[in-house]
């Protein structure tokens, strides 16, 4: 039985804390008295027999919804996306959840005969996938079958003959999808919900659409207004694409949503894995066995003598052994609710009050760099975006208080995948780092024609991606009072418009200035993932 | 090609060498007039391999079938597997041990033993054991003991199950080993495939193991029967869905349903996994087993099966 | 009289070649600059005067000459031993201006040299486009400290004509004054970038950010919207403050002239490659080989690209110049009208404050150092201070 997330007291018996620190791990031993670590529930079992919870899912669906089998003719026309390369972090183990889900789909399309289907990555503005990736998501059969004809690919939100209106909501927002997903019969729409912002509505209203559609949630004003956007119903993110969900079922667009959840099992649970080099990082420090102990000063030592580049490589080709906690299929209301409820069954930990200091240790992936570098912009992207918003209710650190997160933060851009995030951030970041002043900048990226002709023949971010990284962050600028990297190239930490610091002592220094001296501190523990439900 | 292939590599023929020499090197015969004495049969269905399942000779085994097998499997017939993924949940322990599996291939070739027990992904790799004919393998007690010791064979009747070979392979099964059989019974004569034969199926039933079916590709060509020439050549290895017996499904339905999935693996493999979805459902798989009609037309349609001219008719249509 | 001066020694020449190659300005300490007691220059004819110089700039044609990389094109034009410095604002002895602070227009061109008729280039008023610069009755000499006859702005004592002084007014300090030179070189650059530029809404982008470059900027802010490469952090904030609307790193460029101006991209590397369109004009304030190549990536097609650094022997592919028609233009000093604009700009914009620090002549080996290391070293323009010491303002 798993046992439950905790919050822990650090005191002087506390052993040191392990910090993720790109592609590093660094131990820091926190004030005692005053700090308190939020450690996440352990990973929940998964699915006995996932191929038959799948076709149980299908079979059995949500809401209002039909069985899969009984929406499916002969001579429609269906259509299924997933969810891209950005789910889940880092990518999964072979079979991925979204082969099986797309192999059980086809498989009923097949007893129905269905002919015309086609198969659509729906990355909304995020680079194109690769073959490489495209088969790890799908499989190799599926693949074979569909990618040499052109019936699987992935969506591309400039092409002007490939998108298609389908209205506007009651607050004026324009909902413009996928051409031949809106023209189709059936959406089939395969998820996976590693983290609760994922899924429901925004599976379909953001990822197959476009720039004209999601600069209406993807903005600042709402991003300040989603608190958080982990928690869907406090999120304006998320209320923007209900009432576009609104729109898409009034204008006929059918579509059938296939949920998953996974646990949180980024490094594999079990000592005996072999392939789990990493598996002490899944367990809490005191609990950390002789062996464990040996091979994390092994990999920390090994990682101290391999080039930036290997290292690189050796973390992007982790490939977590997450199992599969939920399967639901229907009508997506009614399947994101369930997925919710097992998101935050194996994410949230109750957590009492803030305090003055948060800090996290940042890992080497976040959702836009797979097989890629994390650049600067995805550091803050990261610290501000996503991990700060893991929390419900109120965030675990004050209004006012100060954010310390460890990261190298190199001054470094993967050329091919984010052009546009190195423009972003020399020529936008060196005059502003205001959101609201950043997002003037906006139309000239969005519109702009070389990023348009990389995003959709090359595998870069669309123009305006970077803003969107930015906006995910002003909810937290708006919150804090100020915001320390630690052991970050210096430069790049002051361009982003944060303070460098080299230790962890330092960068409690810098904090007290704001928050005053001996500041309480709370600690997001990472990995695995956890979300603080704070009262 | 490889240089092997284009020597052409003649397979010794140690029978015709052995008839040459006479008594005392070889048994003698017995004289007209005689009564022998009464032979107690200790090959075919009655040759014992307990011995071979010892840990000394799983070990041996195992380095056979890493430093010779492997290689040698890689060399001449340089299998792609794949499928694998198909077997994900079954390969994750239940209760801390490994689930027996009953991986059923069509045959062609003597190639296919060794192709497909190097495809084998863990943790059924050193953990199988193989159905292999009785009056065949263990045909002497020094084939017997080869069979035994580098395929972990266990003698098989072609024909019917008789109890003794169902005993031991259940017995087996339910010791947590898996099993490799070829249900046509034999190699194909042709290149099509035979009739699947009932003893997977009854295995199954009877221990409650799911089946694995696996298609094999290219080894009727490197080793067809009745070739003496090997022609080194690329295979495919085509894991399948597992199957598992439905509850009050009888034999011969749950060997039909095996034979299926492998049709269906082999039109997967030369046309693709969508379209062969599709005609499965419809019940429109093609056979394994070829048109009928005069031998002419069985091996020209066989032209048809290779994936590289699957899209390419073999005359104009009228 | 104290003065530095130039002399031709070839084995000191290469000395400073290799020396200056190792490290900035350290061709003054090995080369054939050195410090000596002068008599005063004679008057070369009748109506000149003597300018005392009270401060003269360092300019980057005078930091290349000490360091051995100028041109071999100069030697016909140049006439040794002479005084460097050019840039001169100085107090008048004698003639009708006497007593009186003034600017110095170093060009000698033919009404300086006793030429008479004027060639074309002076008969129009374009006195730097002069073709007599090596006759008349002066020693060869493009200005006044290139020049043996005239002596120049490093020294207590030089000699001037009439027509190469213009006034300062009162409330103009000497270190604004010293500016007013180079400010003109920046206007007559200015003008050439808006003649090239036409109806066009630019941008006008500025390669380079040192003297030249922020007052390029400066003299063609107004109205106009600038891009500027710009190396160090003091430079940014200069060429801001001095109208740019945009400024960048010279790697961060060929991308901002992309997204200005809505371009495409050739080739994947993020720093270079040929843009597709561009800036139609590019005005180079550096002249080095790099910066020409930059120029030629990021002007647009039929663009056109002004050379106001002065550039040496340097290695192009001209294939882009010659396929998207660009013009590849000189811009070299100044009218004499473009005094009174450089008087006015320097006032109106205080560029007075580009003057880093000033040394003594004795001091002359730190003050080269200095300006040859300008951009490393925070500095903009280093300058010999020749006043007595109760003359400078506090």
């Amino acid at each position: 039985m798993p046992r439950p997330g905790l919050v822990l007291d650090v005191d002087s018996s506390t052993p040191p804390i392990v910090f993720h620190h790109g592609e590093d791990f660094v131990l820091e031993k926190l004030p005692a008295g005053r700090s308190r670590v939020i450690y996440p529930p352990e990973p929940h079992a998964g699915l006995k027999d996932t191929d038959a919870a799948i076709r149980h899912a299908l079979e059995h669906p949500l809401g209002d919804s039909q069985p899969l089998s009984s929406l499916l003719f002969s001579g429609m026309k269906l259509t299924i996306c997933f969810d891209d390369i950005s789910l889940p972090l880092p990518p999964m183990r072979k079979p991925d959840v979204r082969q099986r889900i797309i192999e059980a789909v086809l498989d009923t399309a097949a007893a129905a005969g269905v002919d015309d289907v086609e198969i659509i990555a729906a990355l909304a503005l995020h680079r194109r996938m690769t073959e490489d990736e495209l088969r790890h998501a799908v499989g190799d059969r599926v693949y074979d079958a569909f990618a040499p004809s052109g019936r699987l690919y992935n969506h591309d939100a400039e092409d002007p003959d490939g998108m298609l209106e389908i209205g506007t909501t009651d607050r004026g927002e324009l909902v413009e999808i996928n051409k031949r997903a809106a023209t189709s019969d059936l959406i089939v729409y395969v998820n996976i919900n590693l983290v609760s912002m994922d899924g429901g509505w925004k599976s379909t209203a953001t990822g197959l659409s476009g720039y004209r559609s999601l600069r209406h949630h993807h903005n600042v004003h709402t991003m300040q207004h989603s608190k958080s956007f982990m928690d869907r119903h406090a999120s304006e993110l998320h209320h923007s694409n209900w009432r576009m969900g609104k729109v898409l079922r009034d204008g006929g667009v059918k579509v059938f949503q296939v949920e998953t959840t996974l646990n949180n099992d980024t490094f594999g649970t079990s000592a005996l894995d072999t392939a789990s080099p990493l598996s002490m990082l899944q367990k809490r420090e005191w609990e950390w066995t002789a062996r464990d102990r040996a091979t994390f000063l092994a990999v920390q030592a090994g990682l101290k003598r391999m080039p930036a580049r290997a290292k690189r490589a050796a973390f992007q080709s982790w490939k977590a052994p997450y199992a599969v906690t939920s399967v639901q299929a229907g009508e997506v209301e009614a399947v994101h609710e369930r997925t919710l409820e097992q998101n935050f069954a194996q994410h949230l930990v109750p957590v009492e009050g803030q305090t003055d200091v948060l800090t996290m240790g940042l890992p080497y992936i976040c959702p836009y760099n797979v097989n890629s570098v994390m650049n600067p912009i995805l550091v803050m992207c990261l610290g501000l975006g996503y991990f700060f918003n893991m929390y419900r209710g109120k965030p675990p650190v004050r209004e006012g208080g100060v954010l310390i997160m460890r990261h190298p933060t190199p001054w470094e851009f993967h050329p091919v995948h984010h052009p546009s995030y190195i423009d972003f951030f020399e020529q936008v970041l060196s005059q502003t780092t205001d959101p609201v002043e950043v997002e003037k900048y906006e139309q000239a990226f969005a519109e702009d024609e070389w990023y348009r002709h990389l995003y959709r023949t090359s595998y870069a971010y669309h123009g305006v991606h970077p803003f969107y990284m930015w906006y995910w962050g002003s909810h937290a600028l708006q919150h804090l009072g100020k915001v320390v990297i630690v052991g970050g190239d210096p430069k790049a930490v002051r361009r982003l418009g944060f303070s460098p610091a080299s230790t962890m002592a330092d960068a409690l220094e810098i904090a007290s200035d704001v928050v005053g001296p001996s500041p309480t501190i709370t600690h997001v523990h990472n990995p695995p993932l956890l979300m603080a439900d704070v009262t | 090609m490889s240089l092997l292939d284009r020597l052409g590599v003649e397979l010794p023929d140690p029978r015709r060498r052995l008839r040459q020499l006479a008594f005392p090197l070889v048994a003698p015969s017995t004289p007209r007039g005689v009564e022998a004495l009464p032979e107690e049969r200790r090959t075919g269905a009655d040759y014992d391999t307990a011995w071979a399942r010892t840990f000394r000779a799983r070990w041996t085994r195992t380095v056979l079938l890493e430093a010779v097998l492997r290689p040698t499997a890689a060399a001449i017939a340089r299998p792609r597997r794949r499928g694998i993924d198909r077997l994900a949940d079954l390969q994750q322990p239940a209760g801390g041990s490994v689930r027996p599996v009953i991986f059923c291939a069509n045959h062609h070739s003597h190639v296919d033993t060794p192709v497909v027990l190097t495809s084998l992904p863990e943790p059924w790799r050193y953990q199988v054991f193989v159905g292999a004919a009785a009056d065949y393998f263990f045909r002497s007690r020094a084939t017997g003991a080869a069979a035994s010791l580098l395929l972990n064979a266990i003698p098989i009747e072609r024909a019917t199950v008789t109890r003794r070979s169902a005993d031991l392979a259940a017995e087996l099964i339910d010791d947590g080993w898996s099993m490799l059989i070829f249900p046509e019974g034999g190699r194909s004569p042709d290149g099509w495939g035979q009739d699947f034969r009932g003893g997977a199926a009854y295995l199954a039933r009877r221990t409650g193991a799911p089946v694995v079916p696996i298609h094999l590709s290219g080894t009727d060509r490197i080793l067809p029967k009745g070739a003496k020439r090997l022609r080194p050549g690329p295979t495919t290895v085509t894991f399948g869905d597992p199957i598992h017996a439905e509850e009050g499904e009888d034999t011969r339905r749950l060997a039909a349903r095996i034979e299926a999935a492998v049709a269906a693996l082999a039109d997967e493999h030369t046309s693709d996994w969508y379209s062969a979805r599709v005609r499965a459902h419809a019940g429109q798989t093609p056979g394994l087993s070829g048109p009928d009609g005069p031998g002419w037309r069985r091996a020209w349609a066989l032209g048809d099966r290779s994936p590289r001219r699957r899209r390419k008719a073999a005359w104009p249509n009228q | 009289m104290k003065a530095l001066e130039f002399s031709r020694k070839p084995a000191r020449y290469a000395a400073a070649m290799i020396a200056g190659a190792l490290r900035p300005g350290a061709g003054a300490t090995v080369g054939p600059l050195r410090l000596r007691d002068l008599d005063e220059p004679a008057m070369p004819a009748e109506g000149w005067v003597t300018l005392r110089p009270r401060l003269a700039g360092i300019c980057g044609s005078d930091l290349s000459t000490i360091d051995g990389h100028s041109s071999r094109y100069f030697e016909p034009i140049v006439s040794f031993p002479f005084v460097p410095g050019h840039e001169v604002v100085g107090d008048v002895v004698g003639g009708d201006h006497d007593g009186q602070r003034m600017v110095l227009v170093p060009v000698l061109h033919c009404e300086v040299r006793g030429i008479t008729p004027l060639c074309r280039g002076c008969a129009s008023g374009d006195v730097n486009r002069c073709e007599r610069i090596s006759f008349g009755h002066l020693e060869p000499g493009l200005q006044s400290g290139f020049c043996e006859s005239t002596g120049g702005g490093w020294s207590e004592t030089m000699v001037a004509h009439p027509a190469q002084l213009v006034a300062v007014p009162d409330d103009l300090v000497d270190e604004a004054a010293v500016m007013v030179e180079p400010t003109a070189c920046a206007v007559h650059a200015a003008e050439a970038a808006a003649r090239a530029l036409g109806d066009g809404d630019g941008p006008v982008v500025v390669i380079g950010a040192g003297t030249l470059g922020l007052l390029t900027v400066a003299a063609l802010a107004d109205g106009l919207s600038i891009t500027t490469a710009a190396r160090y952090p003091h430079q940014k904030r200069l060429a801001s403050e001095l109208g740019a609307s945009t400024v960048v790193s010279p790697d961060e460029l060929n991308g901002a002239v992309r997204l200005a101006t809505r371009s495409m991209k050739l080739g994947k590397d993020h720093a270079s490659g040929q843009l597709t369109g561009g800036a139609p004009v590019v005005v180079d304030c550096v002249g080095s080989e790099a910066s020409l190549a930059q120029a030629l990536e990021v002007v647009a097609p039929g663009g056109t690209i002004l050379v106001v650094g002065m550039p040496a022997t340097v290695s192009l592919d001209l294939t882009g110049l010659w396929h998207r028609e660009v013009a590849l233009r000189g811009v070299y000093a100044y009218r004499r009208e473009d005094f009174a604009s450089a008087l006015e700009l320097v006032a109106r914009k205080d560029l007075g404050r580009l003057v880093s620090a000033t040394y003594p002549l004795s001091r002359y080996e730190d003050a080269i150092v200095h300006a040859a290391d300008a951009g490393r070293r925070g500095a903009v323009k280093i300058a010999f201070d020749l006043r007595k010491t109760s003359e400078r303002k506090p």
